[in-house]
């Protein structure tokens, strides 16, 4: 029997070792106080549907009920959230925190970073506004980073307020501004000198925003942006971006964190803030996130909402990479050989029992102890309980 | 600090790729023969010496931090890399080309149900369907311009370069679909996270290219 391409099964090992990463990715959601919630695998494709741009829509499993409705696999987490806070947690004072570690679900070419079922790690901060959420947004997300053991992980700030400030201030059409959106979310600079020489802008004017497309830095960049940008909503996104540097500074990871004009993510999602955590050993991003005011209103709930996510998947191969192996070396702590007794208090005090039920004789029950690095193994004889620990030398092969 | 990783692509476009990064600094010690990766002359890169059409793949993945390809190689490849110059070399041109007794590109119309011969399958797709011109297309990896001599299709989709190889087979070219040249590309997480070193390499490139 196969598996469909893109999907995977977690063996025992694996599947610890992915465990434990969302446990500690768990303890961090717990003590920043967002609460964990779950919603369904799939729901109706009209309400997944408000949340989708394009790219996620034709990526979307798509399905039908036996009455004919059309149902969808969850391609990301936070639109099933939105509709949850714009129906259910309507009446919730805000802001709201939720959080979630579940499996989403994408039609893509499987490959490295990349699955058709993935499990997704996230936060999302509804009912607030301005540079405070926004901050929170992306110090959680250093925080989890670091509590996985990527510690060294940079991140990358934006706000698409700056790029749009800047290309109004070359009088482009809509049409236009557009395809140039696109050329520098993608960096693609041949197409962008393209676009400027059919747009007619001036080599002057356009050598400038060349300029900051192609910088990624901290205050040079904002400086660059303040005069690229004068429009008053690119002012306030730069003073913003620079109270989170400020922040972060203070708080000593200052040198972890640049800014990147670029920097856009699915434009047809994000409405300002944006940030993209990385290593320098994987070719691509670990987590991201930012503001995407627009996704409740369409929902009929009129509030801002800034959140972001990393993908677990990534997370184990990056840290399977610098083999630091978080398997448990030991599964079992005790082997427990004709006694219901003698196993069910040991599991009463914690310990992982594992119970034979071959009957081993002595012999047979040290060996396979042994075998299988349990260090203690209790045996039953008659009343009594023979307890019998394993030097811990013997037990390495 | 570790190494910068560049993609190259053996074949065609592999000797004026050595010879450009070569006039930037980065010299490439020699023939590379049958080798698969190379060390800088100054160690300040890792070559990786690559079939053309895996180059973005590497690229994509981040197992290169930059690489060069041609253009005609990224439009059938659909792979996430960034174009940061356009190397001018290896220029060519994608057309739809047929048989000069055909007549289409005097205005003779097309079959109604046109059959293409293409090693560029989304390019030809693209083409048609934005023309809305129904059409069969038949992927085929060389000699594409044996196709409509032996009557297998009706048009093709390829490159040409100085036009000879069409002459030859006294063909013509119907249309023009697009440019290609080689592209230095790169890894978009790399670009921030190789930050001084990429943008650096990408001015001296674009200074080279287009003084």
């Amino acid at each position: 029997m196969r598996l469909p391409p893109g999907v995977r099964d977690w063996l025992p090992q694996e599947f610890a070792f992915k465990q434990s990463v969302e446990d500690r990715i768990a303890v961090v959601f717990d003590r920043w106080s967002y609460a964990r919630i779950l919603t369904p695998t799939f729901e109706s494709y009209e309400s997944l549907e408000r949340g989708l741009g394009e790219k996620l829509m034709r990526q979307t499993f798509r399905f039908s009920d036996p009455l004919g409705e059309e149902l969808a696999l969850r391609t990301e987490m936070t639109t099933p959230i939105a509709r949850v806070v714009s129906t259910r947690l309507r009446n919730a004072t805000l802001p709201i925190r939720l959080s979630y570690i579940a499996p989403a679900y994408r039609y893509e070419e499987p490959q490295l970073g990349r699955m058709r079922e993935f499990t997704q790690a996230g936060a999302e901060l509804i009912g607030a506004a301005g540079a405070d959420a926004d901050a929170e947004a992306l110090f959680m997300a250093v925080e989890t980073l670091d509590a996985v053991g990527l510690a060294d992980a940079q991140f990358d700030i934006n706000d698409s307020a700056i790029v749009d400030g800047a290309l109004l201030s070359l009088g482009l059409s809509a049409a236009a501004v557009r395809s140039w959106k696109e050329a520098i979310a993608a960096r693609n600079l041949v197409d962008l000198d393209g676009f400027a020489a059919r747009d007619g802008v001036r080599t002057e004017r356009y050598a400038l925003l060349r300029r900051l497309v192609v910088t990624r830095g901290t205050e040079d960049v904002l400086a660059m942006a303040r005069e690229l940008a004068p429009n008053p909503e690119a002012q306030a996104a730069i003073y913003r971006l620079e109270r989170i540097l400020a922040r972060a500074g203070a708080l000593g990871f200052g040198s972890r964190i640049a800014i990147d004009p670029a920097l856009l993510r699915d434009l047809e999602y994000y409405t300002g803030f944006v940030f993209e955590g990385f290593l320098g050993d994987l070719g691509f991003s670990l987590c991201g996130g930012g503001r995407y005011d627009a996704l409740l209103p369409r929902f009929g709930y009129d509030v801002p909402a800034v959140g972001w996510m990393v993908g677990v998947e990534r997370i184990l191969l990056a840290l399977e990479r610098r083999r630091v192996d978080e398997r448990r070396s030991r599964e079992v702590d005790v082997f427990v050989v004709g006694s219901d007794r003698a196993a069910m208090s040991e599991r009463a005090r914690g310990r992982r029992v594992r119970v034979d039920v071959r009957g081993l004789d002595r012999n047979a029950a040290i060996a396979y102890a042994r075998h299988k690095s349990i260090p203690r193994v209790l045996i039953a004889r008659g009343e009594e309980v023979e307890e019998i620990h394993l030097d811990a030398d013997e037990q390495t092969p | 600090m570790s190494s910068l990783t560049i993609a190259l692509p053996k074949g065609s476009l592999y000797d004026e790729s050595a010879a450009l990064l070569g006039a930037i600094g980065i010299e490439i010690p020699g023939d590379p023969g049958r080798r698969l990766t190379m060390t800088s002359l100054d160690g300040s890169a890792e070559l990786l010496l690559l079939r053309p059409t895996d180059v973005p793949a590497y690229v994509e993945f981040g197992a290169a931090d930059c690489g060069i390809v041609g253009k005609d190689t990224l439009w059938e490849s659909e792979r996430s890399v960034s174009e940061a110059v356009d190397l001018r070399f290896g220029a060519c041109r994608l057309v739809v080309a047929a048989r000069r007794a055909d007549g289409y590109h005097e205005g003779a119309r097309f079959p109604t149900f046109l059959r293409v011969a293409t090693k560029f399958k989304r390019m030809a797709t693209q083409y048609f369907s934005e023309r809305d011109i129904p059409c069969e297309i038949i992927a085929l990896h060389g000699s594409v311009e044996l196709a409509p001599i032996v009557g297998l299709a009706d048009v093709i989709v390829d490159l040409v370069a100085t036009g000879s190889t069409l002459r030859e087979h006294d063909m013509v070219v119907v249309d023009e679909i697009a440019a290609s040249s080689a592209r230095f590309v790169l890894n978009p997480v790399a670009y921030r996270s190789k930050y001084a070193r990429l943008s650096a390499l990408c001015e001296r490139l674009q200074g080279r290219v287009a003084p």
